[in-house]
């Protein structure tokens, strides 16, 4: 038993020894060791900032910052920011890493890790140098990739935004929804930040869009860039404003407005054109036409073929004016085609008539559904001529 | 053990009893860290100072540590002292302690570096420890060095990461990877074997001794091992 | 679902991918010692999962409890590979005790687990990989079966090179090294499918 205590302790000693040195050793190297760390991790850094000298780490909880942005690096010589985000592009996440002056200039910007189809993200960041946050809109879009263009160019704003910010300056940073949802509950606060666009089936001259208040409260008209807010009896939300009366004649419009269902069958020449029509009381057609896109057009022994309509309803007057549209169903490719669904395409055919609706720009790098699209507004004017009695 | 004199107990290990191509002990590392010869030099070296350190440490205890607690101590010398230059290549070349990686922890489990100090370290004065230190430390560096740069040179057609321009176009990428390591080494070995004639001590002639596992090994599974190669 | 397809990839990877033995080297003395009957390279195998299981258990607490906790990162050589030859002197006592049928057909390697570098090297690198408690276990397991898997193809292989005439310098380990050389280059070829069958997944 003495002689196992004696080794034990002997044991024990070397372990206490050798912790020692280990301790000793430590302590030398920790500050270098961090030291190197440091300077590898600024070294990533210094790929988006050349001209940098150090980098140190930002609290970012002391500011709001836009969403997207991960992690904030300060140049110690204050030359400006590094901003690594987090943004959706087209197949999963990407991870952006911009670098910004103080002033709001990007120094680069590189994509991380990224899943994207195409892959050109990789260097697409190049483009970025020297550009400041209006001219990044302007930046050539990667071909074929509408998505993870739009992303990287967000996520660039956004690293604008968060240096502008952490410089002091204010930025906007909501989102264009953010935007329109705190302008409609300035507007009608009794709406409780619930709104409807309303597809409109009058006409509502002056008026650029309609939103209704999903609790019945009342209306919110736009108007450039006011936004009107109108009780569900007519009275203005803020008293004084101009055109009381328009607003008024507007909401009792909409609200006894109503929609007659027209028996197709009737109509053998619409049979494959159109899905469905309605005549509304105050003589306009709500018409649902179908539109052969990339879905079925380009579906050859090579693509899949989704065998599925761009089915668009279309509000017109009597006489071919259109007075909104609306994407119902697409099933055109994701990320290309797909971008038909967005109001930023559809909206652009509001107003117009036979004479001018193709002109409007088209999807990028999606011929086939531009085509199919507009191929269904063309049966939609067809369909009226017909219904409102007319010759197709 | 017959005498020794001061030469021959340093250039025992680098050539006659080579670590690597002779005693085949210590084979990971020289397998892993061989794709260039700048992480090969590296962990050579590594091994040189953790394999001096111990063998010193070790010597000089000799008379302290029991015999029944011997192996434990060892590990924790060793593990000591392989931790200790771990953080010193962490802190004065970062680079080569991203390359090395996990095979700088490694050491600690070296066979060299257990062999030498069950098989020398215990029975020798320090100063003869230390010079076994210092030339199975060579000879393993050496045949490390050996071996990264045929790797290095035919697989990715540089050294020490200075590219060789004329090599590029015939250059056999498959030596960087982990297939070509066992076969650099497998002809490596057949090479000494050649130029020894066979007369090269084998690792049998050592039996047990040789074995870092021989002072935990109460079963015949060690003579088996040894019987073979 | 997530975490389980992420378990399934790391399991993979560990066996086929990043064979511990065949790519990263990982415990090849025991390999090219041990590998030559086919019952003992099994024994082996199962030994050394077990061990590195029950390291592993051991070894992610005291790492993420005691030692980051303390500060004391520096001690993790140290303490790791003391528990992993505490862990196998304790393993070999029990299996003595408990099932001496069991204790004869493993114990004997036990004690040539300690030094086996892929004991330690899992330990450490589930440490390093920042794998969680479960991810480490799995990865363990996952080391431990490729280390059996290359056991026992390799000792198919060696009974084969027995039997051959080889020419007289590569007869030894010249051949077996080469031999292991095209084993692993037949390993080298799981590498796109794992990744390819989990997309993005693997890691």
């Amino acid at each position: 038993m003495k002689t196992h205590l004696k080794h034990l302790a002997v044991f024990v000693c070397i372990c206490v020894v050798m912790t020692a040195l280990l301790a000793v050793t430590n302590a030398v190297t920790a500050p270098l060791i961090e030291k190197n760390q440091n300077a590898a991790a600024n070294q990533a850094l210094l790929a988006v900032m050349p001209d940098g000298s150090g980098f140190e780490t930002v609290d970012m909880a002391a500011y709001e910052l836009p969403a997207t942005v991960t992690e904030v690096y300060k140049e110690t010589a204050g030359l400006g920011y590094v901003v690594k985000l987090t943004t959706a592009g087209y197949a999963s996440d990407m991870v952006i890493m911009c670098g910004v002056k103080a002033d709001g200039v990007v120094t680069g910007a590189v994509c991380l890790s990224s899943n994207e189809t195409l892959g050109k993200e990789k260097t697409y960041g190049e483009n970025f140098t020297d550009k400041d946050a209006a001219a990044v809109d302007a930046v050539d879009v990667i071909a074929g990739a509408t998505k993870t263009t739009q992303a990287y160019k967000n996520a660039v704003k956004d690293a604008v935004n968060t240096a502008i910010i952490l410089g002091g300056g204010s930025v906007d940073i909501r989102t264009e929804e953010e935007i329109l949802a705190d302008n409609l509950d300035a507007a009608l606060p009794a709406g409780e930040k619930a709104f409807d666009k309303v597809f409109r089936v009058d006409v509502f001259d002056g008026i650029d869009a309609i939103y209704a208040a999903q609790n019945g409260a009342g209306y919110v008209f736009v108007v450039g860039e006011q936004f009107v807010g109108v009780n569900a009896d007519g009275t203005l939300v803020t008293a004084g404003a101009d055109n009381a009366a328009m607003y008024a004649d507007a909401v009792t419009r909409l609200q006894s407005s109503t929609l007659e269902e027209i028996d197709l069958t009737a109509y053998p020449a619409l049979e494959k054109t159109v899905v469905k029509a309605h005549k509304t009381s105050a003589g306009h057609y709500v018409v649902e036409t179908k539109g052969a896109g990339y879905g079925i057009k380009g579906g050859n022994e090579y693509h899949p073929a989704s065998n599925e309509y761009i089915l668009v309803r279309v509000a017109m007057t009597a006489d071919g004016k259109i007075l909104d549209c609306l994407t119902v169903s697409e099933a055109e490719t994701d990320g290309l085609g797909d971008a038909c669904a967005d109001e930023s395409f559809y909206g652009q055919f509001v107003g117009k008539t036979e004479q001018d609706y193709t002109d409007i720009d088209a999807i990028s790098g999606a011929t086939m559904t531009t085509d199919g699209y507009k191929q269904a507004i063309e049966r939609a004017f067809e369909a009226v001529k017909l219904l409102s009695g007319g010759d197709a | 053990m017959e005498k020794k004199t001061t030469g021959s107990v340093l250039f025992n290990g680098i050539l006659k009893e080579n670590p690597v191509l002779v005693l085949i002990l210590g084979t990971c590392p020289t397998l892993a860290t061989t794709s260039t010869v700048n992480g090969a030099v590296g962990m050579g070296l590594a091994a040189l100072v953790v394999l001096v350190c111990s063998n010193v440490f070790i010597s000089l205890l000799r008379r302290i540590i029991p015999e029944a607690m011997r192996i434990p101590c060892y590990i924790v010398i060793i593990a000591g002292f392989v931790t200790i230059v771990k953080l010193l290549v962490q802190a004065f070349f970062p680079d080569l302690y991203s390359t090395l990686g996990v095979y700088l922890d490694l050491i600690t489990v070296n066979c060299i570096i257990l062999g030498r100090a069950e098989m020398f370290a215990n029975q020798n004065p320090v100063v003869a420890s230390a010079l076994d230190g210092i030339g199975m430390g060579i000879g393993f560096t050496l045949a490390l060095g050996a071996m990264s740069t045929v790797r290095e040179v035919f697989g990715a057609a540089s050294f020490a990461g200075i590219a060789i321009p004329f090599l590029e176009p015939y250059k056999i990428e498959f030596l960087t990877k982990a297939p070509g390591g066992l076969l650099v080494y497998g002809l490596l070995i057949a090479l000494i074997h050649v130029i020894t004639k066979g007369k090269a001590p084998k690792k049998t002639s050592f039996s047990c001794a040789s074995c870092p596992n021989a002072g935990t090994c109460r079963t015949g599974s060690c003579a088996e091992k040894g019987a073979e190669s | 679902m997530d975490m389980f397809k992420t378990l399934i990839v790391i399991l993979l990877s560990s066996v086929l991918v990043d064979n511990y033995v065949l790519s990263r080297f990982l415990g090849i003395c025991p390999f090219l010692g041990v590998s030559k009957k086919l019952d003992q390279a099994t024994g082996m195998g199962i030994a050394v999962t077990a061990v590195m299981l029950i390291a592993t258990a051991a070894t992610w607490p005291i790492q993420y409890f005691v030692l980051n906790t303390l500060h004391l990162e520096f001690l993790q050589n140290i303490l790791f590979i003391l528990i992993i030859a505490a862990l196998v002197q304790m393993l070999e006592l029990l299996l003595r005790k408990v099932s001496p049928a069991l204790h004869k057909g493993l114990g004997v390697y036990l004690p040539l687990i300690t030094t086996n570098c892929a004991v330690l090297g899992v330990t450490i690198n589930n440490i390093t990989d920042g794998y969680s408690f479960i991810e480490s276990m799995v990865s363990s397991l996952g080391c431990g079966l490729g280390f059996l898997l290359a056991m026992v193809l390799f000792s198919g292989l060696r009974s084969r090179i027995d039997e051959s005439n080889i020419p007289a310098p590569f007869r030894g380990l010249a051949v077996t090294l080469i031999a292991a050389s095209f084993i692993s280059l037949a390993f080298m070829g799981f590498g796109g499918i794992v990744d390819n069958i989990f997309g993005g997944a693997a890691v």
